[in-house]
This record gives C-alpha cells, sequence and structure tokens, in this order.
C-alpha cells in the first residue's frame, strides 16, 4: 500500500483537493496520483458518431489538467503522477483503489448541499466507506475552508 | 454472329419504338374524339398550391351524386379532368380531400356548351378551406410533445422525431379504420415531406469534416493563435473567436465546438485563465458567423432548401450583416471579460511546450486533399447555381471525390457519418409535415399574417425576434422547419418581402436566438458539457446572463443591415 489518491477534474473545485494532497505528500513522502476520468456521458444527446473523436480531445484536455496540477505538485516539492482513465469517476476510482491499493485517497467535499461536486455530502461518507472496505485507504476529504492562501499554493 | 446481333437489336429498338409512338397516336386520337377536358387550379387560404385534391366531375341531386370521372392535382394545384361527351346539363365539379372542407363548384352554363361540342375549357382558380379534424389535434399534440422531449432532453432528440413518426403514422393507418377523421396521411405522402437535397447535403458535408477534424488543423490554428498573440488577451480573443466562427460557416457548430472547446481549455489553462473568458465567447462567435453561409448552420440548409436560396444569395445578403454583429460581438466579449482578460500572460512554460507539441497538423497529406477539394467545392456552391446545380449534388461530388482521393477505410467513413442526426432529420420533416397536413402551420400563417398586415418593417422585427426568443426555450431546427410555410405566405401577402428578406430575418432569429440561452444551441451544450469535464462549470444562469446581452446586439446588428440591404 502506497501512494496518495487524487481524483481531479480541474477548476476551482479541484483546488482544495489537490493542495491537501500537497501538502499529505509533503508531510508523509508519498507519491500523489492524480486521476483524471474521461466521462461522455454529456454526448448522450447529441453526435454520437463524434464520440471517438471528442473521447480523444477529452483525453488531450485530461492530460492537460493533471500536467498542471503535477506541475503545481512539483513546484511545492512533492512527487506526482498522472493517470488517465475512461469511464465512470466513482467507478474508476474504485477500480483504480483495487488495482493499486493506494494509503490515503483524497475526496473533495462541498461546504453545502447543491455545491458542484462528485457526490453529495450525505453520499461522500458511503462512498469513503465503500473505499476503506475495498483497499483500506485512508480517506480524507478536502474542501474550499482547508485550502490554504494562494501564495502558498504556489 | 456479333453482326447479327446488333442487327436484331436495332430491328428490335425499331420496332419498338414504332409500336409505342402509334400507341401514343392511338391514345391521343382517342382522347380528342371522345372526351373533352377541364383545367384549373386549387389553392389553399395562404394561396399555396394544394396537392393530392380529388376533383370530380359530378352529375345529380346535392342528396345522390354519380360520379362521372375524377382525377387529383400535382404538385402545381393544377388538374385536368376529362369530360365525357355529352355531358348532362347539371353537372358539378366536387373538390375532397383530407383536412379540407368538401367544395362543390357548378359548371357555368356557357362551359357546359363549349365542353359539349368538344372543347376543353378552364375553370377558375379554387381556394379551399381548411377543416380541423381530430388529427389535426393529434398532430399538433405530437409535435409539441416532441418538441418537449427534445427541450427537456427525457428522451434523444432523434428518438423524440422518431417515436412522433411512428405515433402519428400508426394513429393515421390503425385509428382511421374506426374514426375515419383521425386520418393524417399515408407512409407515401408521408416521405414526401423528407427534404432529400438537406439530407445529402448534411450527409456529404459530414464526411468531409470527418476527413478535415482528423488532420489537427484545429490544434495548428489554435496553437498559431496563440503564438500570434504573443499571450496578448487583446488579440488572442478575437483571433480564436474568428477561427471558430469562419469554422463554423463551414462546418456544422456542434463539429466545432467539439474541436476547439478541448483546445481552448488547454491554451486557457497554460495561460492560467478561466477557459470560461475565451469558451463563451467562441461559442457566442459559433452561433454567429455560423449563419453567414448556407451550409453553415443546419436551419440555413433548411432554409435554403425550402426558400430556393443559393449559397450566393447567403454571401450578398447575410454574410456583412453577420460580420458587423460579429464585430459587436468582439467588443461586447471584450467589455464582459474585460478584467479577466486585461494584460499579457505568462503562462505556464511546461503546459505551453505541450501546447506547442500538440499545434502540429497530424495528417498533411488528407489536409491538403481536403483543401482542394474543399476549394473545388466552393467554386461549386458559388457558380454551380448558373446550372442549377443543388448544394446536395456539390456535397456529395466533394465527398466522394475526397473518400476516391484518399481512399480511407470506407467503414470508418460511413461511421462517421452522424446517422442519428440524419434520422433525426428525416423524422422531424414528417412530424412537421404532419402539422402541416392537418393545417395548424397554415392557421398559424394566418393569424401571423393578420397581425402583420402588409408591412415589410413590421414583419422582418416581428419575424426575426420572434424566432430569436422561441430559439432560446426550444430546439431551432424544428422550429425553423415548421415556421418554413409560415414564411413563404408571408412572402406572398407581403409587398416587398418577395426578395426573400423574410426567409434571411428567420435565418437571423433562429440561429443568433441560441446565443441567449444553454439549450438555445447544440454547440451550447456541447461547449458546457466538456467546461464541465475541465471543472468549468456553466451554469443556465451564467450563460443567460452573458448570452442575453449577446443575443440583443447581434440580432439589432443583423436586422439593421437587412433593413438597409432590403428596404
Amino acid at each position: 500500500m502506497s501512494g496518495i489518491l487524487c481524483a481531479i477534474r480541474g477548476g476551482p473545485s479541484s483546488r482544495p483537493t489537490i493542495a491537501t494532497s500537497i501538502q499529505l505528500a509533503q508531510e508523509t513522502g508519498e507519491v500523489i496520483y492524480y486521476l483524471y476520468v474521461v466521462n461522455l456521458d454529456f454526448l448522450t444527446h447529441s453526435s454520437s458518431s463524434k464520440t471517438n473523436n471528442i473521447s480523444q480531445e477529452i483525453h488531450d484536455m485530461g492530460e492537460f489538467i493533471l500536467l498542471s496540477a503535477q506541475e503545481q505538485a512539483s513546484e511545492a516539492g512533492a512527487q506526482a503522477e498522472g493517470v488517465i482513465r475512461e469511464g465512470h469517476v466513482v467507478e474508476e476510482i474504485i477500480t483504480y483503489c483495487e488495482e493499486q491499493s493506494p494509503r490515503y485517497v483524497i475526496l473533495g467535499r462541498p461546504e453545502e448541499e447543491g455545491e458542484d461536486n462528485l457526490l453529495s455530502i450525505e453520499r461522500l461518507q458511503t462512498f469513503a466507506d465503500r473505499i476503506n472496505e475495498v483497499c483500506q485507504a485512508q480517506v480524507i476529504f478536502s474542501s474550499e475552508k482547508d485550502l490554504p492562501p494562494e501564495e502558498e499554493l504556489k | 454472329m456479333a453482326k447479327t446481333k446488333v442487327a436484331g437489336t436495332i430491328l428490335f429498338i425499331l420496332a419498338l419504338t414504332i409500336f409505342l409512338f402509334s400507341m401514343e397516336n392511338v391514345t391521343a386520337a382517342d382522347i380528342n374524339s371522345e372526351f373533352s377536358y377541364i383545367f384549373g387550379k386549387i389553392q389553399d387560404a395562404q394561396l399555396q398550391p394544394v396537392k393530392g385534391v380529388k376533383v370530380s366531375l359530378v352529375s345529380g341531386t346535392d342528396l345522390e351524386y354519380e360520379t362521372l370521372s375524377s382525377a387529383l392535382t400535382q404538385e402545381d394545384g393544377s388538374y385536368a379532368i376529362n369530360v365525357p361527351i355529352p355531358i348532362p346539363e347539371q353537372s358539378k365539379l366536387l373538390f375532397s380531400r383530407h383536412h379540407f372542407e368538401q367544395t362543390i363548384n357548378n359548371i357555368p352554363a356557357a362551359d357546359i356548351e363549349q365542353l359539349q361540342l368538344g372543347n376543353s375549357v378552364s375553370f377558375p382558380l379554387i381556394t379551399i378551406e381548411r377543416e380541423i379534424t381530430p388529427a389535426f389535434w393529434i398532430a399538433a399534440s405530437i409535435f409539441v410533445i416532441v418538441l418537449f422531449l427534445i427541450a427537456t432532453g427525457f428522451l434523444h432528440n432523434t428518438l423524440a422525431a422518431f417515436a412522433g413518426t411512428s405515433a402519428i403514422l400508426a394513429i393515421s393507418y390503425l385509428g382511421s379504420p374506426l374514426l375515419p377523421d383521425l386520418y393524417i396521411f399515408d407512409f407515401p405522402q408521408a416521405v414526401t415531406y423528407i427534404d432529400w437535397n438537406v439530407i445529402f447535403l448534411i450527409m456529404g458535408m459530414m464526411m468531409v469534416i470527418a476527413v478535415v477534424e482528423n488532420t489537427g488543423i484545429f490544434h495548428w490554428l489554435s496553437y498559431h493563435a496563440y503564438r500570434i498573440s504573443g499571450g496578448k488577451m487583446i488579440i488572442l480573443l478575437p483571433v480564436l473567436m474568428l477561427i471558430t466562427g469562419i469554422s463554423s460557416a463551414f462546418l456544422d457548430n456542434v463539429t466545432t465546438m467539439l474541436l476547439m472547446t478541448p483546445i481552448t481549455v488547454q491554451i486557457a489553462l497554460a495561460l492560467n485563465i478561466s477557459p470560461l473568458v475565451l469558451l463563451i465567447p467562441e461559442v457566442f462567435a459559433s452561433n454567429v458567423i455560423g449563419v453567414s453561409t448556407l451550409i453553415g448552420t443546419p436551419t440555413n440548409i433548411l432554409i435554403g432548401s425550402f426558400g430556393n436560396i443559393t449559397f450566393n444569395d447567403f454571401l450578398t445578403n447575410l454574410t456583412p450583416g453577420v460580420f458587423m454583429a460579429f464585430l459587436g460581438l468582439i467588443i461586447y466579449s471584450w467589455l464582459t471579460y474585460r478584467k479577466e482578460l486585461t494584460g499579457e500572460k505568462a503562462g505556464s512554460p511546461l503546459l505551453l511546450e505541450k501546447l506547442e507539441e500538440r499545434g502540429k497538423i497530424t495528417n498533411p497529406e488528407n489536409l491538403k486533399k481536403a483543401g482542394w477539394i474543399g476549394a473545388g467545392m466552393m467554386l461549386l456552391f458559388v457558380f454551380g447555381e448558373k446550372v442549377h446545380l443543388l448544394p446536395s449534388v456539390t456535397a456529395l461530388i466533394g465527398a466522394s471525390a475526397l473518400l476516391i482521393w484518399i481512399r480511407p477505410d470506407i467503414e470508418e467513413m460511413i461511421g462517421a457519418v452522424d446517422w442519428t442526426t440524419l434520422v433525426f432529420f428525416m423524422s422531424l420533416f414528417i412530424v412537421v409535415g404532419a402539422i402541416q397536413e392537418v393545417g395548424l402551420i397554415s392557421a398559424i400563417a394566418t393569424v401571423i399574417g393578420k397581425l402583420i398586415g402588409e408591412n415589410l418593417l413590421l414583419a422582418m422585427i416581428v419575424v426575426t425576434w420572434f424566432s430569436a426568443v422561441l430559439s432560446m426555450v426550444i430546439a431551432n431546427i424544428p422550429f425553423t422547419a415548421a415556421m418554413l410555410p409560415v414564411i413563404a405566405y408571408l412572402t406572398l401577402i407581403i409587398p416587398g418581402a418577395e426578395s426573400k428578406v423574410l426567409f434571411y430575418c428567420l435565418s437571423v432569429g433562429a440561429a443568433l436566438g441560441g446565443n441567449g440561452s444553454l439549450i438555445g444551441a447544440s454547440a451550447n451544450m456541447i461547449t458546457a458539457g466538456i467546461a464541465e469535464r475541465a471543472g468549468y462549470k456553466i451554469s443556465y444562469k451564467y450563460f443567460l446572463k452573458k448570452g442575453l446581452p449577446a443575443l440583443i446586439i447581434t440580432v439589432s446588428i443583423s436586422l439593421v443591415w437587412l433593413f438597409i440591404r432590403f428596404t
């Protein structure tokens, strides 16, 4: 069991998780594995024949998001790698945990219900229990209030 | 042996020709000797020819008729009914068709006299009135349900339209034996509503696009936009908007945004700015400049085909106005995002390096070939109208030439055609055909016609803004398809509208209206979907806040242009 799994999708909602992962890596010396999941569900209601092309484009975009997070980690002296998968985020986190058995898993926690987040506050704990059951990883929640000041991130 | 075969074939052809000629002569002679004809035309209250009206020559009392002969009206509403001689004195013409009131007209005594002498006569133009039957309400309800299902996303667009088509035909076939008034139309009639020019144009363009989008041209263009700008947002923003807009003028907006959004997100991340400040103006530009050509948007393809408006007509009558609107859009976008965009952005060296690495043409050979074919297609689009070359034929010629030249995996190419969209269009044509058939469109046209009167300026304003506002909330493709016969009616009755200006107003309203709300255009939804995958959510409220002023600015400028151009 090693490593810190941190699933990100970029943007402001990933800032707390990235910051927490960097802080944890600094404290434990573990390698961070940033996970980006390509999900094409939004294409359900439109051009289905474009799925192949757009999958590659979003894959490339995901690589960029991961590179951006890795760069932040590297600047803070933490070691980080990027992992890209295709499917549903929740399922892919579980699959990754089953395969790689990370020591820590960082999940973003919304401050309030309705906030843009992978899971609702209610379902987050159930998901954390599931992760723990699968790979005995310690699940750490991070939210906007845990975010260090902008300067510290850099 | 061979000579004998050739001689035999020639003899056979000669014999067949002589036989057919003699047959024709006999028939003509028979017609001339035994019948005279009544010619005429039938139109509806919207002055449109009515096809398929059964015209019967009858004699008898009001309660009991004997049919002497009958004929169906053609595409142009004309009919020619043969009259057996001698013709009874009290003969009448009976006009009947589903969804129209049955009309009986006496044949004037003078005409009867002429017919008795073996002369043909021309009957006055007949206007038949619509009849509201249960089929009217059923077709109207199905259309509204289809629109609702599409708008709410409860069913996939194609599935919604396809189910609507099935329901209409099922009711016509299974319901009408029980209650004849449930009849809407039969399958052969339903299929006549499909505009094959539109279907083949879209299909041909999809094949060409499938080749172009895999060449890396979008990555190359976007990277060079960044390079040219040197990180100065005042240059980068309009250049990206222009790339997106010009691409949308030739490719469909959804494809353009599918390709541009991930690349734009990468540029924004590399420059450490929010992707939304580039994406929102880009999608606006896509919706605006897309309307500048006949092939830029599905709505323009529909309008061009229905209104017989050529590629050149769009270029001369709409493109200048659209580019004026685009200028307004650039200024608006800059003012809206000036805080985020001010100054030179120094990006992350690692990400910029990656951006450069990706900003390469991946298949130069195919791009070159696609460029040549694309140029040839443009020439055909522009000059083809001189030989009445339909845009769909140009698209098919271009697509097949390109495929023959590059010899791709044909299975892959056929797979690249978005059949889902084509089935959507075919089904939609039938659903819209149904409301046209039962008279809903005519009823709407009559109401709008009465409201507007004969004032062209008012008509332009109403059509443009009505289309723009409705396109914010309902899918603009079915809306446009339904509005086309209405616009055709207004074009006939409003003095000055014969320039087809109202079709351009519909084009502007339907396409630019898409900027007013997130659900207003498929390209908006795609952009929002991808942006969300990058962690940047575009909410309905956010889009409305940014989009509504963009809509007002661009539609107003375009409308001013149309006023200047046509009045």
